[in-house]
């Protein structure tokens, strides 16, 4: 199948290098200390933040830091065929143990010693690249609720079809089969937090791929610092 | 892709921050005493920011992030109203909006001694003063002022608690009187009990006092001087 048409529009009209338009918002859950909503093109998650509080597990405090704890769940009706089990099976698992190691590399979590912080996010409508979405989602929940960090964590994705590397992957593009690269980055610092990969890439073109999602992350930085009020 | 990490530390002050952002460089600055405050770190010789907001400034050498949360950091000598959630032998559970449940001594009221512990139910408001806020403490409150002292600490009786963003309490709390609280001080008579931890308790003799109260304090969150005096104004004329 064309992934990449000979005028170089994939499928949804997009460049191979263009990413899906960004949206966010900060504060909608009101009962949470902080939470986004953040959508990438269709792919649409909502994050709340629960925390610093007590530990609710005594058995789980840790003397000298903060507990991070991270749920991902999707919504049944956030594909096209409504899911019968939407959280604890192995996908959402890994995903949320992904987001969580993510965001425990940012947040200053000695700061906050015996607390415990709660991380949720949702999945409302999953067009590819949740996980990244939900990290961005995540980090301005994280950011919303004044926990102490390093550095913002953004996310994006990339894969390698029809020859060209192309960035921000939808669901059609994603379960074309094709290697699909996502990568979590510090962006002040300059680090890289996440790096994930199915399928198989020759190392030249993975250096390509890779270095396209990084500017991926970049783009949604500045959609973070321009676009958004953390005034009050 | 535009590049601000180059600009100087003055054209950060007064502006939003983001975390990571680099706000001042040691290595480049003359005077290099400085004191930070809230939200920011020392990395090396670079100070970011760790929490997003607005960055203050105030002479000689003061920087400090000025956000709002809706969690609470306990700090000394803050006054905070907090909820009893159980009480043990020698102290009682409060909850402050905390990373932790904070310590109440039961010895920690005016002329408290073992023969007159009070006895609070679960559920209780409480006006108390932090003591201690020691890292990685439980936080340690008190019923009594610095001398000892009852001066108004201890439980609120009836009235009403809302919650609101720590940005909002510091605002009612702050000299010369916050407009919100000037305006309906003008026309309407009531008791307030403000907690820097993000609570607030109204009391009045009648409810609609109460919650019109009540309804313009949580509503004055972002609004200016002159936005804040009309929104009083508009919502007193549907009492009157």
């Amino acid at each position: 199948m064309e992934f990449v048409s000979p005028e170089g529009l994939r499928l949804d009209g997009r460049r191979p290098l263009e990413m899906r338009q960004l949206r966010a918002e900060i504060g909608t859950v009101a009962k949470a200390n902080g939470s986004a909503v953040l959508e990438m093109g269709n792919t649409k998650v909502i994050a709340a933040v629960y925390g610093p509080r007590e530990v609710q597990n005594r058995s789980q405090i840790i003397n000298d830091q903060a507990l991070v704890r991270c749920e991902y769940s999707m919504a049944n009706f956030s594909t096209g065929d409504r899911m019968r089990k939407p959280k604890g099976d192995r996908r959402s698992t890994e995903i949320s143990l992904v987001i969580r190691q993510t965001m425990e590399a940012c947040i200053l979590t000695h700061l906050m010693p015996r607390s415990q912080i709660d991380i949720f996010v949702q999945v409302l409508q999953a067009d590819g690249g949740t996980r990244s979405a939900c990290i961005n989602a995540a980090t301005l929940a994280l950011a919303d609720a004044g926990i102490p960090m390093r550095d913002i964590v953004t996310s994006c994705s990339a894969g390698y079809l029809n020859s060209t590397p192309l960035l921000d992957l939808n669901y059609i593009e994603d379960s074309a089969g094709g290697p699909d690269v996502t990568v979590g980055i510090l962006p002040k610092l300059d680090k890289v937090t996440l790096l994930q990969m199915d399928a198989k890439l020759p190392v030249d073109i993975f250096e390509n791929v890779m270095g396209l999602a990084i500017e991926g992350c970049k783009a949604v930085v500045n959609y973070i610092r321009e676009d958004h009020q953390f005034k009050h | 892709m535009e590049n601000k990490q180059s600009s100087s530390p003055a054209s950060f002050i007064d502006s939003t921050i983001v975390p990571g952002d680099v706000v001042l460089d040691l290595s480049s600055m003359t005077n290099q005493t400085i004191k930070l405050g809230g939200g920011l770190r020392q990395d090396c010789d670079v100070i970011s920011a760790m929490k997003a907001g607005t960055l203050r400034f105030s002479k000689p050498n003061k920087y400090w992030i000025e956000s709002s949360q809706k969690r609470y950091v306990p700090c000394v000598e803050d006054t905070v109203l907090g909820i009893v959630v159980d009480s043990k032998a020698d102290n009682f559970l409060i909850d402050i909006k905390g990373p932790t449940l904070a310590f109440l001594p039961v010895l920690a009221f005016e002329g408290g001694t073992r023969r007159n512990i009070p006895k609070f139910e679960l559920g209780t408001l409480l006006y108390l003063r932090v003591v201690k806020a020691n890292f990685g403490m439980n936080p340690e409150l008190s019923c009594t002022d610095a001398s000892g002292k009852a001066a108004e600490f201890g439980p609120l009786k009836d009235g009403y608690m809302f919650e609101t963003s720590t940005g909002l309490s510091r605002k009612l709390l702050s000299s010369p009187t916050c407009p919100v609280l000037e305006a309906l001080g003008k026309k309407l008579s009531f008791e307030i009990a403000v907690g820097l931890n993000g609570r607030v308790w109204v009391n009045a003799a009648s409810p609609d006092t109460v919650v019109v109260v009540a309804n313009a304090i949580m509503n004055s969150e972002s609004l200016s001087t002159a936005q804040q005096i009309i929104m009083v104004e508009h919502l007193l004329k549907n009492i009157q």
